[in-house]
Formats: C-alpha cells, structure tokens, sequence
C-alpha cells in the first residue's frame, strides 16, 4: 500500500482564535483506504479535510498529498492540484445554480480545458440521475443534488476524494442511499476520506476512524471486518419474574 | 423610530465600501449637476445678466465737438434718464503696434464705476498717469496685445507713446472681430491725442426699464431737436449690440445649455440607475427584516436612509464643490463670449440642486423598496435567492461553441444571468459613452460652424477697405498681384422685406460668390440679378418657400427678388433673418454702392506672409490686410474645452456606478465563486470571469452608445441651429474619424475591465474556507 | 423483555405449535434472543393456566397441541401493548459502574480506560453495521430495525464516553447526598 497524504506537525490558528483549530496533527493516509474522521463540532475535523485539499494553508507544519508538498504551490498551482487531484462534496452540495446538472458535473474538466462530455453523461448514469442532466438544481431533490455532486467531484478521476459531511442535508433514507454510493467508489479503488459527527456513518464503510478533539488526534482506530453472528452482536435478554 | 436609525446606521457601519461608493457618485453628479445648472442660469440670457451688473448704457450717443458740455449735460433729464454718463471726450486714435496700425474710438474718463456702462477691469489696472490706456479685452486678444506694451500713437505729430495699463470689458460694445473698439484714458490725459478738430462728446444714458426701438428713436429725435442741427454725430443703442451679441454667440449659448441640460439628465439616470441596482441587491435583507418584525414602511424607511444619509453628506460638500468649480467653466464661457466674468453664488440654485438631488435618490430608492416593502417575507426572499442565470444559457452555449476559455463564457454568462440588473448596468455605460460621443460631437459641430463662417480653405485673405482709398484703386491692387487668384468682395446692406418687422440684413456679393462654399439645404446659389437665398428663419417667418417671388425695398426702390435657395449661414441676422444676393442685383439701382471687404484667393502654393505685408505696405493707412483667422479662436477653445470636462466627469460618474455594479455583482456571487475555486478554478480564471462580465456590458453598451450619441449630438446641433433660425444640412455635422469612434469604445471596454479588476482581485483572494463556513 | 408477551402476541397472528412459537419468535429477533423449547412450553402452560391461551382440537402426532388466544389473552395482551414502558432505564452493563468508580478513584486511569471504551463501541458500530447491511440485504426487515435500534443505544453511549472525556474529576467525592 502506498502513502498519500501525510501531515506532519500541522497546526493551524485562525485570527482571534486564542486555541488553534488543529494542534499539531500528524498522520498519513494510505491509497485506497476509506478513512473517516471523527468528532465533535469546532474539534478541527474540517480544518484537516480544508487542509488536505489544499483550500486554505496551515499555520505551521506540512502537508504532502501525493507526492506534492503543498506548501511549494502558490495560490495558482493549489488550485490547479484542486482540480486535478481531489474531488470535494460538501454537505450543502454548492451546486452552481445557474447551471444544469450536466454542466455543473463539467465543471472542473471545463477548467482543465478538455471538457468529456461522454464520461459526464456516464457518471450521472452511474450514480442513477441520467434523467436530470439537463435540470437546473432548484428543480432537484437533496439527494439528487448530492449525487450531482458527486459526479462533479469524480470527473476528473481524482485521486482523492474527500466528503464533508455529505449526508448533513439528507434525510435518512437518501443519506444512506448517498452513503452506499461512497462504499460503492471505495469498493472499486476509490480513496476516501470522510469527515462526520456521526459515528454510525464514521463506521459504516470505513475501516479505520480517526477521531479528532480539541485540534488533536485523540483516537487512531482500524477498525476489524469479521463475519460476525447476530448474536454475537446483540443479545436481548428476559426480564420475566419468576412466577 | 429609534429602530429604524438604529438599523440604518448599522447597515451603514457593516457597507462601509457601498456607502462610500455611494458618496463618491453622489458627490461627483451633484458637483456636476450644480455645475451645469449654474451654466444653464447663467447662461440663459448672459447678455441681459451682464448688461444689468454693469449698469450697461441704453443709448449711447457722439456729439459734435463744439457742442456745449452744458446743454449736453441737461440731455438727460430730457429724455427722462434715470442716470448718465459723461460728457466725455472722445477722439480717433491711429497708433502703431507690431508692424500693424490699429485705430480706436479713445475716451478720456477717470472713473471706471459710476452709474452707467461700468468697465470691468479684467487684467491690470484703470490707467494711473496720462500716458496710460485701457483697452478692451476683446481688442488686445484679437491683436495679441498685452499689459505694459508701449503703443505709439501715429495719429498726432508728437507721437506720444501710450503704456497699456488695463484689459477691461465694456459692455455696451461688440466684439472686436465685428467693430471698432473704444479706449480710455485719463480726462486729462485725451487733449494731446486729438487730432485737429476730430474729436467729439460722449454721452452715456441708462433708463428705468428697458426701452423700445421706438421710445429710443423718440429720445434721441427730443436730443437732435434741443440742440443745434447737426450736434449729433453719430449713436448706438444697446438693441443693436444685444442682436449682435446674440447672433455671434447663439452658437455657443445654445450649445452650452443643450449640454448642460443633457449632463444634468445624464447625471440623474447614472445616479437613479445605482441606486435601483443597490435596493434590488438589497431584496434578500428587506425579507428578512420583515420576517423579523420591521412593518413595511419601517423597512422602506431603513433603505431610503441608507441611501440618503451618504447622498446628503455628499450634497453638503458637492454643492459647494460644484459651485466654486463652476466658476472656472462660467469664466471660460464668459470670456468665450466676450463678457466680463462675476463670480456668482447662487444660495436658490444651491437649494434647488440640492432639492433635485434627493428628490432624485430617494424616488429612484422609494420604488424598488416599496415593491420589497409590500410583498411577504416569504415571497421577498424567494425572489432574492432565486436561481438566476438560467437566462445567461443561450450566451454560455454560443460562447463555448466559439471555443472561449471556460472563466469568460461563465462571466458572460452571469452578465446576462440577471437580467434587470444587467439592462440598469448597460444603461449606465450608454450614457457614459454617449455623453462622451456627445461632448466630442458637439465641440466637433461647433468648430465647424466658425471655420465654415470664416470660409476656411476659401478665402486666403481679407482686406477691409478705409473709404479713403476707392473701391477701383483697391480692386486694382489686388488684382494686380501675381498670387490673386480669384476674388469676392462684399458688402452689407438692409432691405425691407415684406411681413418682416425690422429691415433685414443682407450680404451682397460681387464675383463667384458660390466659389465661399455656403451649403444648401434645399435649392441652389444665386446666378444671376434678382436671386436671393435666405436661411430657414426668413424664409419661414416671411412665409416664403423656394421659387418664390417677392418685391424687396432698398434704399426706397423696390427690389423683385426671387428665391432660389435655402441657406445655412449661422451669422447673419437674428432669427435667421438675412438675405444673401448678387451684386447685379443691386447695381442697377444704386450704381455708386461700393464694397468695403475684399476676399481673396490665392494661388495654390503662394506665400500668404508676403503678400499680405505687401499689400500692406502698399497701402498701410488706409487698407487692413489680413491673412483668413481660419483657426479656432481660444474663446471657442474654452467652450470646447467646457464640455469635455463635463463629459469627462459624467463619465467619471458612470465608472462609479459600474464599479458599484461590479461590486453588488462579486459579492452576491461569492458563494459561487468560493465553489469554483474549490473545484479549481485559479486566481486568474476567477479575475477573467468578473472581466468578462464588464467587458460583455461595456461592449454591448458601447455599440448602442455610439451611435446613439451621434445621434443625439446632431439632434442637439440641430436644436441649436433651430433656435437660430436655420436648418443644419448634414455636411454641417461634425465630423468623427473612424479611429476615434473605436478609440472611444475601446476605451470603454479598458476602463470597464480595469475597473473588474479590483472586485476580481478581491473575489479572487478571499478564502474559500471562509465563505462557504458563514454560509 | 418479556417472553410471555412475546408469545401472546404471535399467538394473535395464528394458532401455533410450541415449536413454532419459538422457532418465529427466534426469526423475529434475528438469532440475537436464543430460546430452549422447554422455555417456550413452560410458558405456554403458565398461559393456559391463566386462560389467557387455549388449546386448539385435539394433541396431534407426537403430543403437539395447538394453541391460540382466548379473549382474555387478547385482552391482556392489547393492554400490554397499549401500556408503554414505564420502568426505569435498565442500564446493565458493567461500564456504568466502573466508571462512576474510576471517577472517583481518578487513579489518571481513567481517559486511557475511556478511549478502550470508545474504541470498543466504534468496533461494535462497525460490526452492528456489516449486521444491518447484510439483515436488509436478506430481506430481513425485523432484524434491521432492531440492529438500527442497537446503533443509536451504542451511539448514546458513545457520546457519553465524550462527555465524560470532557470532564473534570475529583471532585465526587465532596458532596455527600
């Protein structure tokens, strides 16, 4: 297995902020893996995804995603990195209004400049939204929205993927549907990581949870995936009186 | 109540940069918007403005030298003058400057001020010793004399050399280009300058309320009769210098207030158009406040404040700004027109601006936050988040088909995406750019109405002929140069013309008068006898069309004239009351009138200088030879100069409003440009977006404008050429060069796109992580 | 949970057999409640002592009867379940106890033995998971839902795990109820 991301000592400080939102995290993440960070809100779990994908700089410390240490690209060559490498869902889906489905998905390969539409077209079949290509979000449901979402973070083959609370807008039933979608990327290769407040969801594909609090890693878990009996599981027991 | 200040001055605090923007603008149109209402006032009727603050003469009449300066003195009270000036003593004085000999009328008086005809010293000071004289402003520009040259008068055997101590304005006189100017010294000091016996009296008279033809004609027939026949030499009245004045400056005076009116019409739809654009930005805000609790007119009051508060800070200082500015441009057009300038404040006019002014603003506010006002929260904010944009789609997909990078087609795309705002931003670089097209076609039109007067290119030279020297002799001289190609000489007469109150003045020509290169508007030039052409105003008011027929009186013999033409022709009477015809015309009848200006033709590739010095000095007392002032003179230059800086500043006032626009536009977008560039879309894609967003506008507005403002700048000539009583043929038009045109809309596109930069820069640098948290 | 509820219940749906009373009743909890039939039958009989069921026609092969409700067992059973549970939350689990203990002993024991804790219930959240993917995948709706309903109790304990992560301690000994 090889290493994708490492962070190395990263801290970062928001201005005004007298504790840091990360204090000197250190962890990598290999190829492949599904990875789910873990953790209350304002713990820093965000700021570890915001770093990773290169979106804002840390105060000290170095991240290396791919090979690439991010603190050797100016504003021009993270964003290029952005498009090239990572695919980001958030939870508020940030679908531009103003254009379809099919043409927000296009997006990040319109910036690279060889727009597939081809591939588009299959993605949106794939994740089951063929039917909306040419709909504008205002007329999609949430879950819909998301998948939208999910094609754009995927058309550029990223080698990272990384979802914010993805299923945060969702109802249950289509956020577990979002969420099978996920297992589904990772089962074919996909790397993932998953940032969430949920611990049933933290565990539900992932095999290793990382839980973050007060800007620190305060649990590295790998988590095993045995065939277990129910009853193994869950036992549920009599309270009758003897009579 | 509290509420609602508390609320507004929040908001305020929060945009500081929109209430700035707002400031700026509001500030820059109200400066302009004093500017040209003050021109507008003053220039309306500048002539009487004048005549009233420097108590001008009504009557002004020379009186023979051997009148009695008491009975002259007792005049009047005659004619029931409520003031007088004089008797002054007055002679014609030649003297010598540069190689050239000037004459004027000199007259010696202490006292610039008085009760009637104030002089306005412009430059030095009223003459302190008896070798000191005053001359008028008009003359010493026309000449290019200045303060403290030493003129020798040739006119007496002493010769005795004269200082120039003062440039003053009279008003009770024309322009040097049109008559002979007076000159003062001091009384003591016009004895040793008169020529034997050539001297006379000056009385000056000023009345109550202005008098008519009739009542001055009357006074001066009680003068005539009071004195010895013959005392009276010669008078003027101030009818006559006012017609002169107005038809020199017609021109100009219309020009300057079509502008002025356009500029404050131009001001007020940059202003209204800005502060639309920023209440319907606004929508999302009036939702929530309603949601909030604020009743209707709580939340329409908070947004008109918001508004007023910066646009009255503005006025408090752009008014006063656009006051003491305006009084450069008012001294620039005052000496354009060859009047004193006085500095004016008007407090009623600054009320009035400052009245329009936020009654502008707070209508162009009170509409759009009226409609938000009177909708439901729920409706308000639906309408504010609504996905815009999708009307952009045709333009996203003809601007990818044309293969343009990705950043512009989704900038294109959002300067369509909404459409209202869109069309209030194009609207605002229209008027930007049209303003300018405007200003430059109106200087253009302009210029050319003097250099067509002046015959540019036609006539070489122009020589006006003393009576002393005979129309043959004269003839002969020139005509006896090698360099004398063609000649035209004229002169001007007055014919009665029927249905027509006053005579009307007439320009008779001798020699191929068509060769002067008047244009037509309809019809064509005098042939033959008997064909006259006359400008729309004449033939109008006479009820006279081309092919008609009428029977003219000259000099009491009847005249059967036929009109053959339309003409346009600027200078000739008021009203566009003038006839132009031929010398075989006239001949006929008064066989002895005589021409007294020559216009002369020269060979091609002849050496002007020389002749004119040789004709000179062939004749130099009793011809005045001059070469053709075919050049702009700096009087026109400054009114030129008037409306580009006008223009200049209106188009300041639209950056402003697009730079606002711009600004409203970046920051409702930010979420959508926070999630480009976390998909990847760099700095520079997210700069060229906002770009082409302005770029788009600027062009499509500056396609509409330009010809648009071609167009309104001939409508406005046209205006000025009707008020003068002509008809502008469309070879009068000015002139643009192609280059021009492009320069003025590449211009635009620079200024719009160097304007994006700063909301691109801006947008381009905020941090993603940022944004979409506080979402 | 009571077993004479439970068998009630079933016996609403149709007559059973001993056998099948367990064998559905097993069914239903998907394997996580094992009974012995000998359960099942005492409970049968405590039932029909009590009228609450009765048998149905006559023992068949091998001594099986038939049982069903009477109305006095429909009765008792739609009081049952009309009533909701009023008793106290049952906490069984041996880790309420050590760390109200742990709390107090603050031996600097006592986040390490948390974060065990914590980790323990991720592995369990991840095996209850594979469990209700694999229930929906069978078709096996009723052992979903009650694997949902052990997620969210698991979850529970989880979050206080972290709150009690986030505490100060030593202080329990100090007020004396």
């Amino acid at each position: 297995m090889s290493e994708l991301v490492r962070l190395t000592e990263v801290t970062k400080v928001y201005q005004g902020g007298i504790t840091g939102a990360l204090n000197g995290v250190s962890v990598t993440v290999d190829k492949g893996e599904f990875t789910a960070i873990m953790g209350p809100s304002g713990s820093g779990k965000s700021t570890m995804l915001n770093l990773v994908a290169g979106l804002d700089r840390p105060t000290s410390g170095t991240i290396t995603v791919g090979g690439t240490d991010l603190s050797t690209l100016g504003e021009a060559g993270l964003a290029t990195f952005r498009r090239d490498h990572i695919g980001f869902v958030f939870q508020f889906f940030y679908l531009l209004p103003n254009l379809t489905a099919l043409e927000n998905v296009l997006i990040p390969a319109q910036l690279k400049g060889n727009p597939p539409t081809g591939r588009a077209r299959e993605l949106l079949d794939q994740l089951d939204i063929k039917e909306v290509a040419d709909r504008y979000p205002a007329r999609l449901s949430g879950g819909q929205q998301q998948r939208v979402a999910i094609a754009r973070a995927l058309i550029n083959r990223p080698t990272l993927l990384l979802a914010d609370e993805p299923t945060g807008a969702l109802d249950t039933h289509t956020g577990d549907q979002v969420m099978e979608l996920l297992g589904g990327l990772h089962r074919d290769g996909q790397t993932i990581l998953l940032v969430t407040h949920d611990p049933k969801l933290a565990t539900r594909h992932a095999a290793r949870v990382i839980s973050v609090k007060d800007g620190k890693i305060a649990d590295d878990a790998r988590l095993e995936s045995p065939e277990r009996a129910p009853s193994e599981v869950i036992r549920v027991r009599s309270e009758e009186a003897p009579r | 109540m509290r509420a609602i200040f508390v609320k507004t001055l929040a908001d305020l605090r929060r945009r500081r940069l929109q209430a700035a923007v707002i400031f700026a603008t509001a500030f820059l149109a109200t400066g302009t918007g004093t500017m040209a209402l003050m021109i507008v006032s003053q220039t309306g009727d500048p002539f009487k403005i004048a005549f009233q603050a420097q108590r001008g003469a009504h009557l002004q009449v020379f009186f023979d030298p051997r009148s009695d300066t008491g009975m002259l003195a007792g005049t009047p009270s005659l004619i029931g003058a409520t003031a007088y000036g004089g008797p002054y003593r007055a002679t014609d004085v030649q003297f010598q400057s540069g190689g050239h000999k000037y004459v004027v009328t000199t007259i010696g008086r202490d006292n610039p001020n008085g009760d009637v005809e104030q002089l306005r010293i412009t430059a030095g000071h009223w003459p302190a010793g008896a070798n000191e004289i005053a001359l008028t402003r008009s003359f010493a520009d026309l000449n290019h004399i200045s303060i403290g040259e030493r003129l020798k008068v040739v006119s007496v055997p002493q010769e005795p050399v004269l200082t120039v101590a003062a440039e003053v304005v009279d008003i009770d006189e024309a322009q040097a280009s049109i008559t002979s100017q007076h000159a003062w010294v001091l009384a003591s000091a016009i004895a040793p300058l008169i020529a034997k016996d050539s001297s006379s009296y000056l009385m000056t008279y000023r009345f109550a309320s202005d008098p008519t033809t009739a009542q001055l004609k009357a006074d001066l027939d009680k003068v005539s009769a009071a004195l010895p026949p013959g005392s009276i030499t010669s008078s003027v009245n101030y009818l006559f210098i006012r017609s002169i004045f107005n038809v020199a400056n017609q021109a100009i005076i219309s020009s300057l207030i079509a502008f002025s009116v356009f500029a404050i019409a131009a001001t007020a739809a940059i202003v209204a158009n800005l502060v639309t654009g920023i209440v319907i930005s606004g929508y999302r805000e009036i939702g929530i406040m309603k949601a909030v609790g604020f009743t209707p007119s709580q939340v329409v009051s908070v947004f008109v404040l918001q508004i007023l508060i910066p646009t009255a800070a503005a006025c408090a200082l752009g008014i006063p700004a656009g006051t003491i500015l305006s009084q450069p441009l008012l001294a620039n057009s005052s000496q354009a027109l060859g009047l004193a300038y006085q500095a004016t404040f008007s407090p009623a006019l600054d009320l009035l601006a400052l009245g329009g002014a936020l009654l502008i603003v707070t209508i162009a506010a009170l509409l759009p936050a009226l409609r938000a006002g009177l909708l439901k929260p729920a409706v308000v904010i639906a309408n504010a988040m609504a996905p815009r944009g999708q009307s952009g789609r045709w333009l996203r997909r003809l601007a990818s088909r044309l293969g343009l990078p990705r950043p512009l087609v989704l900038g294109l795309g959002d300067a369509v995406g909404r459409p209202l705002r869109a069309i209030l931003t194009l609207l605002t670089i229209f008027v930007g750019v049209a303003t300018i097209v405007v200003a430059l076609g109106e200087a253009r039109s302009f210029d050319g109405i003097y250099t067509y007067e002046a015959h540019a290119g036609k006539v070489d030279v122009v020589i006006y002929r003393s009576p002393a020297f005979t129309d043959v002799e004269a003839t002969q001289l020139i005509n006896s140069q090698p360099e004398t190609a063609r000649l035209v000489a004229q002169t001007t007469a007055t014919i009665a013309v029927p249905r027509i109150v006053d005579p009307v003045y007439s320009l008779i020509f001798r020699g191929d008068s068509s060769t002067l290169g008047y244009l037509l508007t309809t019809g064509r030039w005098i042939s033959g006898p008997g064909e006259v052409v006359a400008p729309r105003g004449l033939l109008q008011d006479a009820h006279l069309k081309v092919g008609d027929t009428f029977t003219g009186t000259f000099r009491g013999s009847a005249l059967n004239l036929r009109v053959v033409g339309e003409v346009y022709d600027f200078l000739g009477g008021p009203g566009g009351h003038e006839l132009i015809l031929d010398w075989s015309t006239i001949n006929a009848i008064v066989p002895d009138l005589a021409p007294s200006t020559y216009q002369i033709t020269a060979k091609p590739g002849s050496n002007i200088d020389a002749y004119v010095k040789r004709i000179a000095a062939a004749e130099p007392d009793l011809l005045d030879v001059q070469a053709n002032h075919t050049g702009v003179s700096s009087g026109l230059g400054m009114i030129d100069g008037v409306l580009l800086a006008i223009a200049v500043v209106i188009a300041l006032i639209a950056v402003a409003g697009i730079f606002n626009t711009l600004l409203l536009n970046t920051r409702e977008r930010m979420r959508d440009t926070a999630t480009l560039k976390a998909l990847g879309m760099s700095p520079r894609q997210v700069i060229g977006m906002v770009a082409s967003s302005a770029g788009l506008m600027a062009l499509v507005g500056g396609l509409a404008a330009v010809p648009a403002g071609i167009a309104l700048s001939r409508a406005l000539f046209d205006l000025v050429g009707n008020i003068g009583g002509v008809d502008t043929p469309s070879a009068a038009y000015g002139v643009y060069a192609a280059w021009e045109l492009i320069a003025i809309l590449v211009g635009g596109l620079v200024v719009a796109v160097a304007a994006a930069m700063i909301p691109g820069r801006w947008a381009a640098r905020t941090n993603v992580v940022e944004v979409l948290r506080a979402e | 949970m009571s077993l004479k509820y439970g068998v009630l219940g079933l016996l609403k749906e149709e007559p059973l057999h001993g056998y099948e009373v367990k064998n559905r009743f097993e069914a239903m909890l998907g394997g996580t409640w094992e009974l012995n039939i000998g359960q099942v039958y005492t409970t049968l009989q405590r039932l029909e002592r009590d009228g609450l069921v009765r048998p149905v026609g006559p023992r068949g092969d091998r001594g099986k009867l038939l049982y069903e409700l009477s109305p006095d067992g429909q009765k008792a059973l739609n009081q049952w379940l009309a009533e909701p549970d009023t008793g106290p939350q049952q906490l069984h689990e041996d880790i309420y106890v050590k760390l109200l203990l742990a709390t107090r002993i603050a031996n600097g024991d006592l986040q390490p033995m948390l974060a065990r804790q914590k980790r323990t219930y991720l592995q369990r959240l991840r095996d209850l998971n594979r469990l209700e993917e694999r229930a929906r995948r069978d078709g096996r709706i009723d052992l979903a839902r009650l694997v949902r309903g052990a997620l969210l109790h698991t979850e529970a304990d989880l979050k206080w795990m972290d709150e009690l992560s986030s505490e100060r301690f030593g202080t329990e000994g100090a007020a004396r109820p």
